[in-house]
């Protein structure tokens, strides 16, 4: 049986989320704070694909690389499911926009801060309790701006004035406690899972930190095209986008075909004004990309990138660049869609007749990325961000005032095998192995 | 311009105007060759080019055939074609069936012109384009040289038209095969050869225009643009580098100045070498010949040399001696008239001194016949004009036995005048003398007297020379060189004192110059007379501050 959660619910979250702003001074009194409470019982948020069998190991098969030094911020579908076993956050909200005990156990309004108290039980995976200390600590890694917001109370009390409302933007993986583990590729988390070992295929090994609670996970990363394969030979959940895929799964009965969250939107950034832009008919871009895509589609008169004037960032507009651009429209060559999508835009002449698409390995695709020195990226972002001023650092300067365009909305799916222990659906999307 | 300048610039001009000819030559005729043999190459090139295009042209109809043929069997694009399912099928459809073609671009339109599926451009479904098909059907022979569009950048490919019809509709395919630099390697296995593409909008680049041979031929062109398809022709042209010709022609270049130069140094060599052979001798001849005079016709000319640089010293040797008789006819023709005047001036002079005397034995005459008894005081008184009378004509005889003593031609030990000389030199309170006297020395035809005022004359000049300073004065005597089958004598006396300078050795044979204060200035002149008269040889070795050697060679008993 499956359960599923409600768009409408997620619109008005984000809503609630794209109201950021910058921090506001002064002793005001903290926004309304939603009451700390049980997992809830209903099945909103879960997959349930029949009735659980019981498993001591669920082999997953993602279609995108994992990278241990991103964690805990995913930056595919892929290290988002894995980063979510692994790492935590003070708060989880759920895909219905539900704020629910994440390594904090309760919560409560006092004046303008919000006070938080750990989870007794709260450990890291070798065994360490976590303190407020370690809290601060990594956010103080990710986010000083967070950090400097937080007041240790106590061992396991922590007390934030909230630079920006509501409180889910706790709920960013940007915001998980790790920290640095020494001569290991993993941040040490506080999840249930932790990564024992990665075998010369690359698979993970992802087991439980206290026995029983879990079923431990054997995560492969599949080659493109060889999901199918992965069906085959009889994984558990197979997380992947690519319709070829979708449609062999269909003619396989052990398994249900699950559409998650529209999660990702293919955007072209471009530094300057090109023409031709708003000419681009979206509807014909999706045929260009092989994943289940949609004209891209956001909350409000503009994609969150655009919105970025609350933010305090620099509004001049960089329409006299330096030095000549790249009559080209760069991609990072990893990732098809992103290549799709580029030859599409060239092929319309969207850019211009004599723009040309360029893929660059992913380093350097970061690096052109930052110089910005090129007539236009496309890239895939978030779709969906609690704090847009925060999320909009992770990218380079120039694209605060540049031209976005959002393309295309893309959403994975899980080919989740009949019997699979439930799996609880984050606010983005991702899936949770939930404890028995 | 010297006699060796000009053997210098003789070599030159033989050695080295031939040898630059000859590579002139050998660089014209290579540059000739080599050109000629390029230029079949790249026709030959051409000629396989050709055939190869039409070959690909060939199998990729063939291609296209079959795919015409797998189009129309598949259901599945069918549907996706006219009835508008299953797009992501249509979509990739060209690009499988391209690579399964082994082809490197595919394009298939509809009857609009509108492009349903695209191998190589998969993302540019849609777009019309109606004038490449249009183009392609016009092209001679059906084979055309297609730019087409890539994401990426335009893409060269040698392309042909097909067409199929489904559920009534007529759909064209454009499939070809990429003409990259990899299609263009393949055809040049020579590194010297080279293909390349020029579009209508390109020339030959000045560069490889010059530094090849070249040759081209035409083949139909359309660029795949938004502005429509027209056709126009593209050149390949193969070019062969001359790159290897001016490797070779610098070759030969340096191959020919070492050879300019290892040839100019052996010409110098040999020439300077000649040069010497022949000019050397001619100065030493010069310098001979510049020291000959008639007062020094002692030069010896001789010479072992068989060529004509020998015959020409004999010649002077003989003229020399030619002179040096007829100079000792002129000096006794000379001796003749200065004893004539000598003569004349020894009457005179004894006249003078015999006239005071005639004149007091008159008065002693007149007296003993007029006054007898007065002639005792009378001697008496005119005693003293008597003896001073006498006093002059002795001091007039010795002056002139001085002067010329008479020689005789006999045998002469040498050895003993020396030690005789020298002994009484020695006595006088001389500085060190030293006597270096051969053993097997032989007699000297020549006067006693003579020899021994030749000895005192030298050795007297030697131990002036040292102006009282230490030093010594060596008289040496020798078996000298036998000439004309006669022995000699060489006496050699050599000092260490003051020598004498260029100006003073010129004249110091003159009659009355002297360098010596209160000299006579007849002495060396006396000496040389006597040296001549006697027949033989006097020479003089100086230096200014290292002393001088006096030699004279006379002739053996």
């Amino acid at each position: 049986m499956i359960s599923i959660y409600r768009p409408t619910l997620l619109a008005a979250l984000l809503a609630a989320a794209c109201r950021a702003g910058p921090p506001t001074p002064g002793a005001a009194p903290a926004p309304a704070l939603p009451a700390p409470g049980a997992a809830p019982s209903d099945t909103i948020c879960r997959i349930a694909p029949g009735p659980a069998a019981k498993r001591d190991t669920v082999a997953v098969a993602l279609a995108e690389p994992i990278d241990p030094t991103h964690a805990p911020q995913p930056r595919n579908d892929a290290e988002r499911f894995v980063f979510a076993q692994l790492y935590e956050t003070l708060i989880r909200v759920d895909c219905a926009g539900r704020v629910l005990p994440g390594l904090a156990q309760s919560w409560e309004a006092s004046g303008d801060r919000w006070t938080f108290t750990l989870r007794d039980d709260a450990r890291f995976w070798d065994g360490a309790p976590v303190t407020a200390r370690d809290v601060v600590a990594a956010w103080r890694a990710r986010d000083s701006t967070f950090a400097q917001s937080a007041t240790i109370l106590g061992d396991r009390t922590i007390a934030v004035r909230p630079p920006v409302a509501p409180v889910e933007p706790l709920a960013d993986p940007a915001l998980a406690v790790t920290k640095r583990a020494p001569g290991g590729d993993w941040p040490i988390g506080t999840g249930g899972h932790w990564v024992s070992e990665t075998d010369a295929a690359g698979v993970l090994s992802v087991v439980p930190v206290r026995r029983g609670a879990l079923p431990a996970l054997r995560v492969s990363t599949v080659p493109a095209g060889r999901s199918r394969d992965a069906l085959d030979e009889g994984s558990d959940l197979v997380i992947t986008g690519d319709p070829v895929v979708l449609e062999y799964a269909a003619t396989r009965p052990g398994y249900v075909d699950v559409a998650l969250d529209w999660n990702r939107t293919y955007v072209l950034l471009a530094p300057g004004h090109p023409d031709g832009l708003a000419d681009i008919q979206r509807e014909s871009l999706r045929d260009a990309v092989h994943l289940d895509a949609r004209p891209a589609e956001w909350t409000g008169d503009q994609f969150w990138l655009a919105q970025l004037r609350a933010c305090g960032f620099p509004t001049t507009r960089d329409t006299a660049p330096s030095s000549p651009r790249r009559q080209r429209v760069v991609y990072d060559q990893s990732d098809r869609n992103a290549a799709d999508l580029a030859a599409r835009l060239v092929g319309l002449g969207a850019l211009g007749k004599r723009s040309a698409a360029t893929g660059l390995a992913p380093a350097a695709f970061a690096a052109a990325l930052r110089a910005g020195g090129d007539a236009a990226y496309v890239l895939p972002l978030r779709r969906r961000v609690f704090d847009v001023c925060r999320a909009a650092l992770e990218l380079p300067p120039w694209s605060w005032t540049a031209t976005v365009e959002p393309l295309l909305d893309v959403r994975p799916h899980g080919l989740v095998r009949r019997g699979l222990p439930p799996l609880q659906l984050d606010w983005d999307g991702t899936p949770h192995i939930t404890p028995r | 311009m010297t006699f060796r300048t000009r053997i210098l610039v003789g070599f030159a001009v033989v050695v080295l105007v031939p040898l630059a000819l000859f590579g002139i030559r050998v660089r014209t005729e290579m540059a000739s060759r080599l050109t000629d043999e390029y230029q079949r190459r790249v026709e030959a090139l051409a000629a396989v080019i050709r055939a190869r295009l039409t070959r690909d042209g060939a199998a990729i109809a063939r291609r296209l055939d079959a795919l015409t043929e797998a189009i129309v069997a598949d259901n599945r694009l069918r549907g996706a074609v006219l009835q508008g399912g299953d797009r992501t099928y249509l979509l990739d459809y060209a690009g499988g069936a391209m690579r399964f073609a082994g082809l490197s671009m595919l394009q298939i339109q509809d009857d609009q012109g509108r492009i349903v599926s695209s191998g190589h451009f998969r993302n540019e479904y849609d777009r019309l384009e109606p004038a490449l098909p249009r183009a392609l059907a016009a092209a001679q022979g059906g084979i055309a040289l297609i730019q087409a569009r890539t994401p990426e950048a335009p893409m060269l490919a040698i392309a042909r038209l097909d067409s199929l019809r489904l559920g009534g509709r007529r759909f064209t395919l454009v499939g070809g095969i990429a003409l990259d630099s990899a299609y263009l390697a393949e055809l040049t296995p020579d590194s010297e050869l080279a293909v390349a593409v020029l579009l209508p909008t390109d020339s030959v680049p000045a560069a490889v225009s010059t530094a090849a041979v070249l040759s081209d031929f035409s083949l139909p062109f359309v660029r795949e643009s938004d502005s429509g398809s027209v056709l126009r022709p593209a050149h390949i042209v193969v070019s062969h580098s001359l790159g290897s010709l001016a490797a070779l022609r610098r070759g030969v270049d340096v191959a020919f100045v070492a050879a300019v130069l290892l040839a100019g140094a052996i010409a110098l060599l040999l020439a300077g070498w000649l040069s010497l052979r022949i000019s050397q001798p001619l100065t030493a001849l010069a310098h001979k010949t510049a020291q000959i005079d008639m007062d020094r016709l002692d030069v010896s000319f001789d010479s072992e040399r068989a060529d004509e640089i020998g015959a020409l010293t004999r010649l002077l040797g003989s003229m020399t001696e030619r002179l040096r008789a007829r100079a000792t006819k002129l000096r006794e023709a000379e001796r003749r008239i200065a004893m004539g005047d000598l003569a004349r001036q020894v009457n005179h002079d004894i006249k003078n001194g015999l006239t005071p005397i005639r004149n007091v034995f008159r008065h002693f005459t007149e007296t003993a016949a007029t006054e007898p008894e007065r002639l005792s005081a009378v001697f008496r008184e005119r005693q003293g004009t008597i003896e001073a009378g006498i006093a002059y004509l002795e001091n007039l005889a010795g002056n002139y036995a001085r002067l010329y003593p008479a020689p005789a031609h006999e045998p002469c030990d040498v050895r003993h005048v020396i030690r005789e000389t020298i002994g009484r030199l020695g006595a006088a309170g001389t500085p060190e003398l030293r006597v270096e006297l051969a053993e097997d020395l032989p007699l000297a035809c020549t006067d006693q007297l003579v020899l021994r005022r030749i000895l005192e004359n030298l050795v007297g000049n030697a131990v002036d020379s040292l102006d009282g300073r230490p030093g010594t004065v060596t008289i040496s005597a020798a078996a000298g060189t036998p000439a004309n089958g006669r022995p000699s004598v060489r006496i050699t006396v050599a000092d260490t004192g003051k020598g004498m300078t260029r100006p003073e050795l010129d004249r110091a044979f003159d009659d009355f110059y002297s360098s010596k204060p209160g000299g006579t200035g007849l002495g060396l002149s006396i000496v040389r007379r006597l040296v001549l008269d006697a027949n033989g040889a006097l020479r003089v070795e100086t230096q200014p501050g290292a002393g001088s050697r006096f030699i004279v060679e006379l002739p053996g008993a």
